[in-house]
């Protein structure tokens, strides 16, 4: 059935690719089709997923996901609220997407490879590095794994993380205790009681442990980083137009952030630009719109509805908000994180 | 042709081959299918997984296992870990529930009301609250920096009880477990009727055959105590007891001595007054009424109840995996999600509760025919 559908949807692609040779304006068929239904489908979750796609109690989507969906509306179609958010599950994701219910898969999707060539799923540019972090009680006084020298450790049972702490702390020659849990909650439970010293785990669900916890300010999370997963947004295998809207767009907010334009001073600068290639970000001298088939001022309207990178960051998961989850490997490279915008000419 | 199948007794053998080779046809028939259909999905099968190192360690067990043992060894501590909690949970219900079923056949009224309180609390809260109550307990006592001190004999915190051990190596241990053996043998074959004096030489020469190797059979650089010490996160020396064995073992005992209670209640109860009356009329004392008529008379009755408890209970060790206790259930569980070898896993796994409750049944059914009355069913 799937398998069926990733080939249709192939065929077509192939069959609009040869029937209009690549002009410069054609933007391919997702953001076509985006553009005559006037919002785009993008994901939310079943419930909250802390952080990155929460909802309150009146209905209203926040997080850093959420975010990153209002950013590629703000880019195709000039405004944020041009958004259809659709709760799917963790597992429903890909079906969803496959069978049109949605767009595109902005939901901490780690880029796996047989995602990638099973699933005929089609990944942006990292928009995320999951990092796998260690959450201390912050009364032992520890700053690197170093120091939690013969601690405890709870674990997720059968999950990657196990292999991930064991291989970290063996070649440092940290002796540990493991203690594994099969459920989060017992997890957390064990934690808040002091039957470990520290929770090893994927860094967004520490920060939403630390942020749960009855005294939030009695937790750390260290800034040693024991793997990585980068997340990336998914599309359908074969549109080619999108996947480049989508990474220019990460660019756009990496570049804006690099250049210290926020959501606040993005029309002075706009106004005056202090390099032609800020000048060409903003729309102020055309190109950038064109060539992905959008009009000319798609960044400027999107950094003036979300703001840059790591304002989207502070305020969804970072300083900004009860998270405070470090910036650490999703800074830009030049302080110390793996990010980088492409080269805008 | 005709003349067999008019024989009855030829008629039972042919309708009982056809039905074996039915059903071996059958379970044959499952066990391709499975292995075509894991074979089509790219799935490998085999037990060659089980000399891959695991890659994860576990924080409880009495053989030595590392995240580089391979998957054969990590089921191993596993299985071990179950018998160890399983057969300190049986010995410990047997005795809570020794207790109870006294107290409720006792006629003292107060002991009488606590044994039904006992028994009524307990029996009726699910066993997976009991342990997950008593995890509470134990996990929210003090971190190991404020750990309670037992004046010396060692600590008490949320990291478990932190023992005070002599240094016998574990060649020592084996000695003493042999020799231990050996004098119970030695002190029910010979010695006599002065159960006193003879229990009292076995005593004496146990203890000091142990002095004898803590002395003399140590590691001259260890002191003969090994005590706990708070260094760093933890503490070094001395023997641990962790929280999850420990809530799971009271979660064992107490439940399970609520249900044994029960059964030693119907035990004492099933005793025919006629005999006892007999025994009274004989001029028996209570004591001698108690040892040679009532207890063997009732241990008669327990004991077939008490075997499905005992099955039972062993079973329920496998609600370890609620606290992260690694029994064999949990490591089973775990190797599952991270070899994704679930059949033959699963297979490992009835495998081996089988072996442990066949071996609990088998020695039990023993016992009890060594105990029956002759010539009586």
């Amino acid at each position: 059935m799937i398998k069926s559908t990733i080939k249709t949807v192939a065929a077509a692609a192939m069959m609009a690719g040869l029937a209009l040779p690549a002009s410069a304006a054609d933007p391919g068929p997702t953001i076509t089709q985006i553009q005559e239904r006037g919002s785009l489908l993008c994901t939310s979750h079943n419930g909250s997923y802390l952080g990155f796609a929460e909802v309150d109690d009146d209905g209203k989507w926040s997080g850093f996901d959420i975010e990153m969906c209002k950013a590629l509306a703000t880019a195709i179609l000039g405004n944020p609220e041009a958004l259809q958010l659709i709760p799917v599950s963790w597992a429903q994701r890909f079906p969803a997407l496959q069978s049109g219910d949605i767009d595109v898969i902005i939901k901490v999707t780690g880029w796996t490879m047989s995602r990638d060539t099973e699933l005929g799923l089609q990944y942006s540019r990292p928009y995320f590095i999951g990092p796998t972090n260690i959450l201390v009680r912050s009364d032992l006084g520890a700053t690197t794994p170093e120091d939690l020298e013969g601690g405890v450790f709870c674990i997720n049972a059968g999950t990657s993380i196990e292999r991930i702490v064991a291989d970290y702390m063996g070649a440092r020659g940290i002796t540990y205790e493991a203690l594994n849990f099969e459920k989060a909650e017992e997890l957390r439970a064990a934690l808040y009681a002091g039957r470990c010293d520290a929770l090893a785990g994927f860094g967004p669900f520490l920060a939403a442990t630390r942020f749960n916890a009855p005294d939030p300010e009695g937790f750390t999370i260290l800034d040693a980083v024991l793997a990585l997963e980068p997340e990336g947004i998914a599309a359908r295998e074969g549109d080619d137009g999108f996947i480049d809207v989508i990474n220019w767009m990460m660019s756009a907010l990496l570049m804006a952030e690099e250049n210290g334009i926020t959501q606040a001073n993005v029309d002075d600068i706009r106004a005056n630009p202090p390099s032609a290639s800020v000048e060409r970000l903003l729309g102020a001298s055309p190109g950038v719109g064109e060539r992905l088939g959008l009009s000319d001022d798609w960044a400027y309207n999107m950094i003036k509805a979300v703001g840059n990178y790591g304002e989207i960051y502070d305020r969804t998961v970072g300083e900004g908000s009860v998270y405070k989850l470090p910036r650490g490997k999703n800074h830009l490279w030049s302080n110390g994180g793996l990010l980088y915008p492409l080269v805008l000419d | 042709m005709q003349r067999i199948i008019r024989n009855r007794r030829a008629r039972g053998y042919l309708i009982q081959a056809v039905v074996l080779a039915a059903s071996l046809l059958l379970t044959l028939s499952f066990i391709l299918t499975a292995r075509d259909n894991l074979v089509s999905q790219g799935i490998a099968t085999g037990f060659g997984f089980l000399e891959r190192s695991t890659g994860w360690p576990i924080n409880f067990s009495i053989v030595e296992v590392t995240d580089r043992s391979p998957y054969s060894r990590m089921l191993l501590a596993g299985f071990l870990n179950t018998i160890i909690v399983g057969l300190a949970g049986l010995a410990g219900a047997t005795c809570v529930g020794l207790i109870v079923g006294l107290m409720r056949v006792s006629s003292n009224l107060i002991l009488n009301v606590l044994g039904t309180v006992f028994v009524e609390t307990f029996r009726n809260v699910p066993l997976i609250l009991q342990v997950i109550f008593w995890y509470a307990i134990f996990t929210h006592l003090p971190s190991p920096r404020g750990a309670i001190d037992l004046a010396g004999f060692g600590f008490l915190s949320n990291r478990g009880l932190m023992i005070a051990t002599p240094s016998w190596s574990s060649w020592d241990l084996l000695i003493l477990v042999v020799v231990i053996i050996a004098t119970i043998v030695a002190a029910r074959r010979f010695g006599g009727d002065r159960l006193l004096t003879k229990w009292g030489i076995g005593v004496a020469a146990v203890v000091a055959l142990a002095t004898a190797l803590l002395f003399f059979g140590h590691d001259p650089d260890t002191p003969l105590i090994s005590r706990p010490e708070l260094k760093g996160l933890r503490f070094v020396g001395g023997a641990t007891i962790k929280p999850e064995f420990s809530a799971l073992l009271i979660a064992i005992m107490v439940f399970g001595g609520a249900y044994i209670g029960e059964i030693v209640r119907g035990g004492f109860l099933s005793v025919d007054k006629g005999r006892l009356e007999a025994a009274r009329a004989l001029g028996l004392s209570t004591t001698q009424i108690n040892r040679f008529i009532r207890v063997p008379l009732a241990i008669r009755a327990m004991l077939p109840a008490l075997t499905n408890q005992y099955v039972w209970l062993m079973k329920a060790t496998t609600l370890g995996i609620a606290i992260g206790y690694p029994d064999y259930f949990m490591v089973v569980s775990t190797s599952i999600n991270q070899s994704g070898q679930t059949m033959e896993l699963l297979l490992l796994l009835m495998v081996g509760f089988l072996i442990i409750n066949y071996t609990i049944s088998g020695s039990m059914n023993w016992i009890n025919s060594r105990l029956a009355i002759k010539g009586r069913s």
